[in-house]
């Protein structure tokens, strides 16, 4: 990734990790409408548009932040691509059954499809790792919260009543059981297939 | 997975193994799939929570706010949709407008991303020579024949002159020009180099059409190294600049 030239479009990425609200207009203005105009054309509403849009938004900041994001293609057909992924999840699992995708015919090395991918599928992690966070007892759920917000052991310790070696020896056990919940599931096994 | 692979997964991301236990740590990586499995995904959820716990501020920051701007812009495209008149001379004006857009998009977007040639910028004037006294007749060839961009001539011309006249910088500036024109680069630039380490009234001049033979030659590295040497108070460096933009 690194040895690859970064897009002038980067300034979108880089502005939504600042929160620049007028970036975030400007890819209301001049990229959502396209994606509104195809959610809208292939039986989609334009709330449903709306949720898309903004779900994509937030899978992109949150692998901008994560993961040092970096665009090598423009954003246009970066968001887009995006943002058509989804719908199309969200047509399949309303139906239950396969839809017929007009994929436009892309060659294999093309960036923009490489990195929406990419981001898609960092995406699906992010809401399955979400879901079973969310399934940990409460003493784990404790825990991981107290341990990653403050970041001292002993003041995790301190602060939940229990030892330093428990803590910590609690910690590593609790993203085990994390671990093995998010590897049991069969969503995992379909993310991980799909590279 | 056994539980003391997980405490083995967090002495190793927190960096607290021995050497010889790194050894073992990542040998076994190598060679045993599940174990590996397991600690990319252990891995990556370390990273998921940290994440998820350091950024919870400014996550919810930022989402309050697309939030904002979101319902802001369907709210006004649902009100262009509910107003919109159906009348057959608003649709005509719509589709006029649009055209007129797009024929608009299409000029700028042509001046904006076409690579830029040297006749973009070389915008020297008409010059005159002869004004300042001593009015050879070669000088007044010089000048018509620069004047009528016949370059050849010129160029003849000013070699003349300047073999008389060594130390005149504008009368070389002027020679570089017509030998950029007639493709000599060679000769354009080592002319052009002189007056640029010089200390002349054309200095700054010099360097911008040393600029201008660099991208003339297709060498756009070599311009734009030129260019950014070209100080704030020249004439030319607003020219410069957008120049600079155009090849960044």
């Amino acid at each position: 990734m690194s040895e690859k030239k970064i897009h002038e479009d980067q300034k979108y990425i880089d502005g939504l990790l600042k929160n620049n609200a007028f970036i975030i207009q400007s890819i209301y203005d001049k990229h959502v409408p396209k994606v509104i105009n195809y959610i809208k054309q292939n039986s989609g509403s334009a709330d449903e548009a709306k949720d898309v849009v903004q779900d994509t938004l937030i899978t992109i900041y949150n692998q901008a932040s994560e993961k040092k994001l970096q665009l090598t293609c423009p954003f246009d057909a970066y968001f887009f691509l995006l943002c058509k992924r989804k719908w199309l999840n969200v047509l399949k699992k309303s139906s239950h059954k396969e839809v017929t995708i007009n994929e436009e015919v892309l060659s294999k090395g093309d960036e923009a499809q490489e990195l929406a991918f990419e981001t898609s599928v960092f995406g699906e992690k992010q809401a399955l790792f979400t879901e079973m966070f969310n399934k940990l007892g409460t003493a784990c759920k404790d825990l991981l919260t107290a341990t990653f917000k403050i970041k001292s052991m002993e003041e995790v310790a301190k602060s939940l009543g229990v030892s330093y070696a428990y803590a910590r020896k609690k910690k590593s056990l609790c993203i085990g059981k994390l671990t093995e919940l998010v590897q049991g599931s069969p969503k995992f096994n379909h993310i991980s297939n799909e590279f | 997975m056994d539980d003391q692979n997980y405490i083995l997964f967090e002495a190793y991301l927190s960096d607290e193994l021995s050497k010889d236990e790194i050894i073992a740590f990542e040998t076994r990586l190598k060679t045993e799939s599940e174990f590996h499995q397991a600690f990319e995904t252990y891995k990556e959820l370390s990273s998921f929570l940290e994440h998820k716990f350091e950024n919870e501020a400014a996550s919810h920051a930022f989402q309050k706010n697309l939030n904002k701007i979101s319902e802001a812009h369907f709210n006004k495209v649902e009100e262009t949709v509910g107003s919109k008149g159906t009348t057959k001379t608003y649709t005509l004006m719509k589709y006029l407008v649009a055209a007129c857009v797009v024929v608009l998009f299409g000029i700028f977007s042509l001046n904006q991303f076409s690579s830029p040639t040297y006749g973009d910028y070389a915008d020297y004037n008409q010059i005159s020579l002869t004004v300042r006294g001593a009015n050879s007749k070669l000088l007044q060839t010089a000048e018509n024949a620069f004047n009528t961009k016949d370059f050849a001539k010129a160029e003849e011309a000013f070699s003349r002159l300047i073999a008389e006249d060594e130390t005149n910088s504008e009368l070389k500036l002027y020679s570089a020009i017509s030998n950029i024109e007639l493709n000599n680069f060679e000769t354009a630039d080592g002319l052009l180099e002189d007056l640029r380490r010089g200390n002349s009234a054309f200095k700054h001049k010099a360097t911008w059409y040393l600029a201008l033979s660099k991208l003339k030659q297709d060498n756009e590295t070599a311009c734009f190294e030129i260019l950014k040497t070209i100080p704030e108070d020249a004439e030319d460096y607003e020219k410069a600049q957008k120049l600079i933009k155009k090849l960044d």
